[in-house]
């Protein structure tokens, strides 16, 4: 049975360092190729991270290196076809978010990757952070109850100079559907379909609030309801500190976390009316000291808020090699899109 | 002669088209697209033509290099995480070079750096010169020498693969208006609150207006082809006496907490250290707490502008009273008098 796959990644830009770095260590997975239109990027990521061939031209790098599994890591646009090119040769495709611009377009990208008989995974690696993992195991343990409310929030300050507000050479992001908010859209929806896979009604304000020809939409502010269950999504620029809050209620309790300054902040019932809000406050506290430590740690020892990323690729890695589905399904990524879909298609209602 | 300067709006790139511009050559001053122009000093001398470039876009730099005689590459990026500096200045290198080729231009001076000396393996108290030893382990240096490390690798590159006249001009820090305070003093701890590192370390320090003229020279002077060519002023002085002056001219520093270099070395190995075999070389450390930056900074070394003074025919024109003299006075250091100017005051000279 093969125990190793042979790993290829095409686009060697910012992300491509999570990818990378999980490629570079796993036992279950062999860096061949990476490949990227500038060689000089290429040849970088090559030896830094070890892999055994450049490219420059990926149908080429498919041709000659045959591998098993290819990361696609260029920027959104550019997905689709190198992906249809890639699951053509027949290989399974781990594809940075947004897998594509529109739904329509992930949809035959997705029944062409079932007709090849081949995997396409949508990178949704904050599902697998930790925290995330920590709130569904309280929900799957029925101490939040039934799910009731949702809150995915995202405060970053993508105006004030970075990859973003570059007027200079503006990133491609700008260019897709939702303008830079699609950069985070898959994340907050991914996590939204977590825990209310099955969304009914959507209602969505896209708005520029800072204005300008750059920024199609700086915020977005949307409620989403899945039978008696609701979900408020934001993004917002203006709002700091700049942070990642999911917050999730239950019929019986609910938990918090800044997926950013990861902490859980859990209020359950836990020794009847009286006591539960004194112990609550107690647990939580010590929870808020220690997070405090555990975060310093963390930045030193460089564990980033991808951390969710190399537990998602070891499990996606070995369902492959197990010939098992994935951590990530067609279903998943199919509920995150036509959410992300809904969404869109409530711009300019309001 | 005419030049492309890339970078041209920077710091030094400004001094660098003026200098150009006074030595009466055509500038080709390559800015990024959303660049103010009306605020550089020489935006409408008649020898100044702008180009506006993102270099780290590939698409139409070969055609603004047509009729070029050389180019001088400075632009490079000072900010942002590793990838974004990694854009900035290595995948636009790559692409002005690729560009070079296709346009068939020969002669490149690049602008690198003296981060890119290994500072740690060189033993203290060595003249830093152009054969000193270059970093052999770039993962444990800061982003910006990293990034110009791959830069020189691939200028190198280009030289050996193409039939091209190359020269490296590596500046030690360059100093002037606005950028007086130099991080060879030490490391910022909050927005106004350093931690001063030693005091006696010598500062290889260059004023701008000292540099820029080498720059230019660089082009100019056949002799500088293949040439690596270290630029730093004369009487380079410590950081004790660097600070002392700025200190006399009353110019504005922030507030420094002091520390022996011997200390803040024996702090930095020892966590070095204790990271290498306790934490397996996990932890990233602040810069200050990593030995090789650290080196990089504050090792006391020597330093010589020799082969600049030889093969360029170079002199530093400001000593560094004179350079902090101008550099807190109002005289329009980047002033440049038009061709006509010069030819109308030259007329009016003879004519009198």
């Amino acid at each position: 049975m093969t125990t190793t796959l042979k790993s290829a990644v095409i686009g060697t830009g910012a992300i491509s360092k999570e990818h990378l770095s999980f490629l570079a260590k796993s036992e279950r997975a062999h860096l061949a190729s990476v490949c990227d239109l500038s060689p000089a990027s290429a040849k970088y990521a090559a030896s830094r991270f070890g892999a055994d061939s450049v490219y420059a031209n990926y149908n080429q790098m498919l041709d000659e290196v045959k591998p098993d599994v290819v990361h696609i890591l260029t920027p959104p646009h550019t997905h689709k076809k190198i992906a249809k090119d890639c699951l053509e040769a027949g290989v399974h495709v781990f594809c940075e978010k947004p897998i594509t611009a529109t739904y329509d377009e992930f949809q035959e990208l997705s029944s062409f990757a079932q007709s090849h008989n081949r995997w396409l995974i949508e990178n949704h690696n904050y599902c697998f952070n930790e925290k995330i993992l920590a709130i569904q195991k309280l929900i799957a343990d029925d101490i939040l109850g039934e799910v009731q409310e949702v809150e995915v929030r995202v405060a970053l300050p993508i105006r004030d100079g970075g990859i973003f507000a570059d007027e200079n050479l503006p990133n491609p992001i700008h260019q897709m559907p939702a303008g830079v908010i699609h950069d985070f859209i898959t994340h907050i929806c991914s996590l939204v379909v977590r825990f209310i896979p099955d969304v009914s009604r959507v209602a969505a304000a896209w708005s520029n609030h800072g204005g300008g020809d750059l920024f199609k939409y700086d915020d977005l502010d949307a409620t989403v309801i899945a039978g008696s269950a609701h979900a408020r999504i934001r993004f917002s620029c203006h709002t700091l500190p700049k942070g990642f809050y999911v917050t999730v209620r239950g019929s019986k309790g609910y938990v918090e976390t800044d997926l950013f300054q990861p902490h859980l902040r859990c209020v359950i019932p836990r020794a009847g009316d009286l006591l539960s809000p004194l112990i609550n406050h107690f647990a939580n506290g010590c929870d808020f000291v220690g997070s405090s430590f555990i975060n310093f740690r963390n930045k030193i020892m460089q564990k980033t808020p991808y951390e969710g990323m190399h537990r998602l690729l070891d499990k996606t890695y070995q369902a492959l090699i197990e010939d098992k589905q994935p951590p990530i399904t067609f279903e998943d990524i199919e509920r995150t899109n036509k959410l992300v879909h809904a969404l869109l298609s409530e711009d300019k209602r309001f | 002669m005419k030049l492309l300067v890339t970078g041209a709006s920077g710091f030094l790139g400004q001094y660098v088209v003026t200098e150009a511009l006074r030595s009466g050559h055509q500038v080709r001053a390559v800015v990024r697209p959303m660049s103010n122009e009306k605020r550089l000093a020489w935006h409408n001398h008649a020898n100044v033509e702008f180009i506006r470039l993102d270099l780290r876009r590939k698409n139409g730099i070969a055609d603004e290099l047509k009729d070029v005689d050389a180019v001088i590459h400075l632009a490079a990026a000072k900010e942002g995480d590793f990838y974004t500096r990694f854009a900035g200045t290595v995948i636009a290198t790559e692409n002005l070079l690729d560009a070079m080729i296709e346009a068939k231009i020969k002669r490149l001076v690049h602008i690198s750096t003296f981060s890119v000396y290994d500072y740690l393996r060189t033993p203290s108290g060595t003249n830093i010169t152009e054969k000193t030893l270059i970093e052999s382990d770039p993962l444990e240096r800061d982003e910006y020498a990293q990034t110009k490390l791959l830069q020189e690798e691939l200028v190198r590159e280009f030289e050996q693969k193409n039939q091209v006249e190359v020269t490296i001009v590596r500046p030690g820090l360059v100093y002037g208006r606005d950028n007086l305070w130099s991080s060879l003093l030490g490391g910022q701890l909050t927005n106004n609150l350093w931690l001063r590192i030693g005091g006696y370390a010598t500062m290889p320090l260059t004023y701008v207006e000292n540099c820029a003229p080498a720059i230019v020279l660089a082009a100019e002077h056949p002799e500088a082809i293949g040439q690596t060519i270290n630029i730093v002023d004369d009487n380079l002085p410590n950081q004790r006496a660097y600070v002392k002056k700025q200190e006399k001219r009353k110019y504005p520093l922030p507030k420094m907490i002091r520390i022996n270099w011997t200390l803040m070395r024996t702090i930095a190995w020892t966590m070095w250290k204790y990271n290498k075999v306790v934490l397996k070389g996990q932890a990233r450390l602040p810069g200050i707490a990593n030995p090789v930056i650290l080196d990089a900074r504050f090792k006391h070394f020597r330093f010589s502008n020799l082969p600049a003074k030889e093969i360029l025919n170079w002199k530093p024109k400001y000593s560094l009273d004179k350079a902090l003299e101008r550099s807190c006075s109002n005289e329009e250091l980047l002033k440049v008098q038009q061709p006509s100017d010069t030819v109308e005051e030259k007329e009016l000279v003879v004519s009198g």
